[in-house]
């Protein structure tokens, strides 16, 4: 039987990237025992992309996440592999401060790179989690 | 259910040598993802900045250690992002990834990212269990 | 509890978008591995030709995906059973073309801006179900 693939809308409309930035993308879609968030990138109360410091950034992304994931009924300890990325490496130890306070028992696996980011934010990050 | 993986060897855990906040590899759902491999030594986990290929070449040994360790293998890989630091070793990578996934190979995009301690080659892979 | 899982390989039914094979890539165009298909990364290949279709940006995106598109059928899938996708781009400037595309119940999404071969702008890969 074909697995099902089922968009996630949050509950909190203000962290949903989609309508906030005009996105063609859905925050997050469950498939099968996984399910799959869109890279992330820090967004305001109002819904507009937030320039702060790395580690704000990665904060409000963070908290962010863990509401997508608590919509779809999942939660932040089990996301299983964490996709970073950064404008600039020089910023590691900024952003894994406030990453580990996310994340304090058994981190998920991780990959951390430099790239160019879209509308100038600095922290863009994404994962997969067990639904 | 998720599973973090113990490492076969001390120096593959990133986090404890560097306060790298991830786990090195987790199992769940019949899947295995691996945190970003760079060149370490597995035993001491010391940095081996070399060439390209010296340290693709590392990180495929690595990797292998890994896997096996796990009851899985090269040839189990699905997805692999080579992140390498410029796209001019392209061709310098793909003469030395051949050699471990001769048959079969996973599939891959290759990033041209800015990656950690200057190293030049980061594998970022998924294999099945 | 999941048994071992079955990989096998995915090869696109028409043999110029098999870029793997043509250009003796060490990488398959695709893997199955249960329910789940992992594609590489796919530029704008021109499907006659097999050779790099290159022009505005908004062209190689629609033909990254046409690609795309056979490769999944050639799988027994399909654009709508992706459930991620990352889009790299050449210049982060051309982010804002992507907008057309997956207007229903789009897919997790995350795009940055990297260095790619052959003049290239775009470069994609995905996940999807099969069907």
């Amino acid at each position: 039987m074909a697995l099902q693939r089922d968009v996630i809308a949050p509950k909190d409309p203000a962290v949903d990237m989609s309508p906030n930035l005009n996105l063609p993308l859905s925050p997050a879609i469950r498939a099968g025992e996984f399910i799959f968030v869109s890279g992330m990138v820090a967004i305001n109360a109002t819904g507009e992309r937030m320039h702060g410091t790395v580690a704000t950034e990665t904060r409000q992304i963070l908290a962010a996440m863990a509401q997508v994931l608590e919509s779809a009924g999942s939660s932040l300890a089990k996301a299983v592999k964490v996709n970073v990325l950064i404008y600039s490496m020089l910023e590691y130890n900024n952003m894994n401060e406030v990453y580990r306070e996310f994340f304090p028992v058994d981190p998920p696996a991780r990959t951390v790179c430099g790239a160019k980011l879209c509308g100038g934010s600095k922290v863009e990050i994404e994962c997969v989690a067990l639904a | 259910m998720r599973e973090i993986l113990p490492v076969p060897s001390p120096g593959l855990d990133l986090r404890h040598h560097y306060g790298h906040h991830q786990s090195p590899a987790i199992r769940a759902g019949g899947l295995i993802f691996c945190s970003g491999m760079v060149a370490v030594n597995p035993e001491t986990g010391e940095r081996e900045h070399g060439t390209l290929t010296s340290e693709a070449r590392r990180i495929f040994e690595n990797l292998k250690l890994l896997l096996e360790s796990a009851g899985s293998s090269l040839d189990r890989l699905i997805q692999v992002h080579a992140m390498i630091y410029d796209r001019i070793e392209y061709d310098v990578l793909n003469r030395l990834y051949r050699q471990y996934v001769p048959s079969a190979p996973p599939a891959r995009t290759v990033m041209s990212v800015q990656i950690e301690a200057g190293f030049k080659v980061m594998l970022d892979v998924i294999a099945a269990a | 509890m999941t048994g071992q899982l079955s990989r096998t390989v995915i090869e696109p039914t028409n043999p110029r978008l098999n870029v793997s094979r043509n250009a003796n890539l060490p990488h398959s165009p695709g893997i199955r591995v249960g329910e789940y298909i992992f594609l590489s990364g796919m530029g704008p290949v021109d499907p006659a030709t097999g050779g790099r279709n290159l022009g505005p940006i908004a062209d190689q995106i629609r033909q990254t995906l046409r690609n795309m598109e056979h490769m999944l059928a050639s799988a027994g899938s399909g654009l709508d059973r992706i459930v991620k996708i990352n889009i790299v781009l050449a210049d982060i400037q051309h982010y804002d073309v992507r907008r057309e595309l997956f207007l229903v119940d789009p897919p997790a999404r995350t795009t940055c801006a990297l260095q790619l071969s052959n003049g290239n702008g775009v470069e994609i890969e995905c996940i999807a179900l099969s069907l």
